[in-house]
C-alpha cells in the first residue's frame, strides 16, 4: 500500500510579514499601445505593413493557460500583465511585494538581428511607454532599460538615456542565440557600469538549446538554463567582468540549480586552458561569485537540506534573489515556492536583501 | 460542515465552482457523465487556486514516441498555474499517486448542490470522491 503525503490546506507562510522584493516581473505591451511613443517615420510599419516580432519557438507553451497563468489573463482576451490593476491585485497587493523590477515583454535583443533601426526605435518607444504607464502609475514599481543589443552604440545610448531615471534600476538584455561576451557587444555593458546600473539577462522564446529546438516543449522548458550557462561562459572567458570589474549582471529565469555545476566545470577548464584567454584574471567561480547574481524562479521542489545544499554548492548566501516571473505559467508564489524551514536570515537574503546590493538605484523599504 | 455551492441547474457537465468550508477552499466538479466531485482547491504544489484551472480527457501514458490517446472517461484538472495535473475523481497526481488532494461528499439535495467535510473522501484518501448525482 502506497503512503499518502501530508498535505497543507492552509498556507502557513502567508502569515508572515516577508520583505520582498521580485525581481522579475513581466508587463505587457501591445504593439498598438507603442504609438504615441514611437517617432512617426516608424509607425506606418505596424500599422499599414503588419510588423511583428519573430518568433522562433516551433510549440505551444503547454500550460493551462498558455504563457500566462490561467487566472492572470484578462476576461476581454488580453494576455496577462496588460493590466495595471489586475498586476496589483494578483501579484503587489496579495503577496505584499515591496518593490517589482519590470522585466516586460518585447525586447529586441531576441529576435533576428535584422533592421537594426527600427528596433532601436521600437525599444526607445517601448521604455517610454514603460515608465508612463507603469513606473510613473505605483512606487513599487521599478523599470528596466530595454535595448536592441544588435545595435550596440545605440543600445549604449538608450542605457545613458532612460538610465538616468531614478526609478530605472537596470538595464535588460534579452537572450536570442548570440553569445554577449563577443567585444561587438562590449558598449553595453560599458553603458551600464557606467551608469551603475545592473545588467539583466533573460532568456526568450528565441533561445535555443545546444541542439536547437527538440520535438517537445518540454525539451526545451527543461533545457533553459543551457543558455544561461552558455552566456555566463561567454561573458567570463571574453574578459567583460575582468574589463568592466564593477558591473553587476542578474541571470533572470534561467533557476539556480545549474550553478554549482557551472563553477566546478569552469574553474576546472580555468585551471586546464586559461593561457587560452590570459585576459581572464580570477577564478571562474570567484567571477560569478562578486559578479553574478540569479533569480530564484522557476524553483524545483526540494527539502530544506537540498536547497541548503545548492548553498553550499555556490559557496555565498549572497547569490540568489527572489522572484515571481508573474504573470507567467511557471509564477512562483513568494509563499509556497522555496521550502519551509530556511533559516531566517537566508530568507532575508533571498527575499530582498540580496536584491538591495544588487541594485544601487533600490529605494529603501518603506515601513509597514 | 455542509456548504450549499449552487442550484443544480447552474453547474453542468465540464463546469466548475469553487466553494468554501470553513478555511478550505474548495472546487466542485460536475463531470461530463454528470457525476460531482469535490476536490481542495489549493494545488499540492504551490498553491495554485485549481477552481480556476480547466478541465481535460487524461492523456493516456503510450507506448510510441508521437502517439496521443485520450481518456475521456477519465478527467483531469489541471493547475491554472504550473499545470499539475489532478484526476477529478480521486484527488490524486497523474504522476505520483500518493500525492492526493482532500476530496469531498458532493450531493444534490433538492434543487441544490452540497458539499460537506468529514464524510467519506476523508483527507488524502485514494479512490473515489463518492460524489452522487
Amino acid at each position: 500500500m502506497t503512503a499518502v503525503r501530508a498535505q497543507p490546506l492552509v498556507s502557513q507562510a502567508k502569515t508572515q510579514d516577508v520583505r520582498i522584493i521580485d525581481t522579475d516581473v513581466h508587463e505587457r505591451a501591445e504593439l498598438y499601445s507603442l504609438l504615441p511613443y514611437l517617432e512617426p517615420k516608424w509607425r506606418k510599419y505596424i500599422t499599414d505593413f503588419g510588423w511583428q516580432p519573430d518568433r522562433v519557438l516551433p510549440y505551444a507553451q503547454f500550460a493551462a493557460g498558455g504563457l500566462d497563468r490561467e487566472d492572470a489573463k484578462l476576461p476581454d482576451g488580453r494576455p496577462g500583465g496588460s493590466d495595471y490593476n489586475l498586476l496589483r491585485e494578483q501579484l503587489l497587493d496579495e503577496y505584499n511585494i515591496d518593490y517589482a523590477v519590470l522585466t516586460g515583454w518585447l525586447d529586441a535583443s531576441a529576435l533576428a538581428p535584422g533592421w537594426p533601426e527600427f528596433k532601436t526605435a521600437l525599444m526607445s518607444a517601448y521604455n517610454d511607454w514603460q515608465l508612463e504607464n507603469w513606473v510613473a502609475r505605483d512606487e513599487r514599481i521599478l523599470g528596466s532599460v530595454h535595448v536592441n543589443a544588435h545595435d550596440p552604440q545605440n543600445a549604449a545610448r538608450e542605457i545613458d538615456r532612460m538610465g538616468a531615471h531614478p526609478e530605472f534600476v537596470q538595464a535588460i538584455v534579452y537572450i536570442g542565440d548570440k553569445a554577449y561576451g563577443d567585444p561587438y557587444y562590449h558598449p553595453i555593458f560599458e553603458a551600464a557600469a557606467r551608469n551603475n546600473l545592473p545588467i539583466g539577462l533573460h532568456h526568450s522564446e528565441n533561445s535555443p538549446t545546444a541542439l536547437g529546438f527538440h520535438r517537445y516543449f518540454v525539451e526545451w522548458h527543461t533545457l533553459v538554463p543551457q543558455v544561461f550557462m552558455s552566456e555566463i561562459v561567454s561573458l567570463i572567458f571574453n574578459g567583460v567582468l575582468d574589463k568592466f570589474p564593477t558591473l553587476q549582471v542578474i541571470m533572470i529565469e534561467g533557476g539556480t540549480t545549474y550553478v554549482p555545476h557551472l563553477m566546478s566545470r569552469a574553474d576546472q577548464q580555468y585551471k586546464e586552458l586559461r593561457s587560452e584567454v590570459p585576459w581572464v584574471k580570477r577564478m571562474p567561480s570567484d567571477i560569478i561569485r562578486e559578479q553574478f547574481r540569479f533569480s530564484t524562479q522557476p524553483t524545483e521542489e526540494m527539502s530544506p537540506e537540498k536547497f541548503l545544499a545548492l548553498i553550499d554548492g555556490v559557496g555565498s548566501e549572497d547569490l540568489f534573489c527572489f522572484s515571481t516571473d508573474y504573470p507567467h505559467w511557471d509564477f512562483d508564489s513568494p509563499w509556497e515556492a522555496l521550502p519551509a524551514g530556511l533559516p531566517e536570515g537566508l530568507q532575508r537574503k533571498i527575499f530582498f536583501e540580496n536584491a538591495q546590493h544588487l541594485y544601487p538605484k533600490m529605494p529603501a523599504l518603506r515601513a509597514r | 460542515m455542509k456548504q450549499v455551492v449552487c442550484k443544480i441547474d447552474e453547474l453542468g457537465p465540464g463546469e466548475m465552482k469553487p466553494a468554501q468550508l470553513g478555511p478550505i477552499r474548495v472546487v466542485v466538479i460536475r463531470a461530463m457523465d454528470g457525476t460531482l466531485h469535490g476536490l481542495a482547491a489549493k494545488c499540492l504544489h504551490q498553491g495554485g487556486p485549481l477552481e480556476r484551472g480547466r478541465l481535460y480527457d487524461h492523456t493516456v501514458a503510450s507506448s510510441d514516441v508521437g502517439e496521443y490517446v485520450m481518456d475521456s472517461d477519465r478527467e483531469i484538472l489541471k493547475c491554472p498555474w504550473h499545470g499539475y495535473e489532478y484526476d477529478i475523481r480521486t484527488g490524486q497526481t497523474v504522476f505520483d499517486e500518493t500525492r492526493c488532494l482532500q476530496t469531498f461528499t458532493v450531493r444534490e439535495e433538492g434543487d441544490e448542490i452540497t458539499v460537506e467535510l468529514g464524510v467519506p473522501g476523508a483527507a488524502g484518501q485514494a479512490g473515489s470522491a463518492r460524489a452522487s448525482a
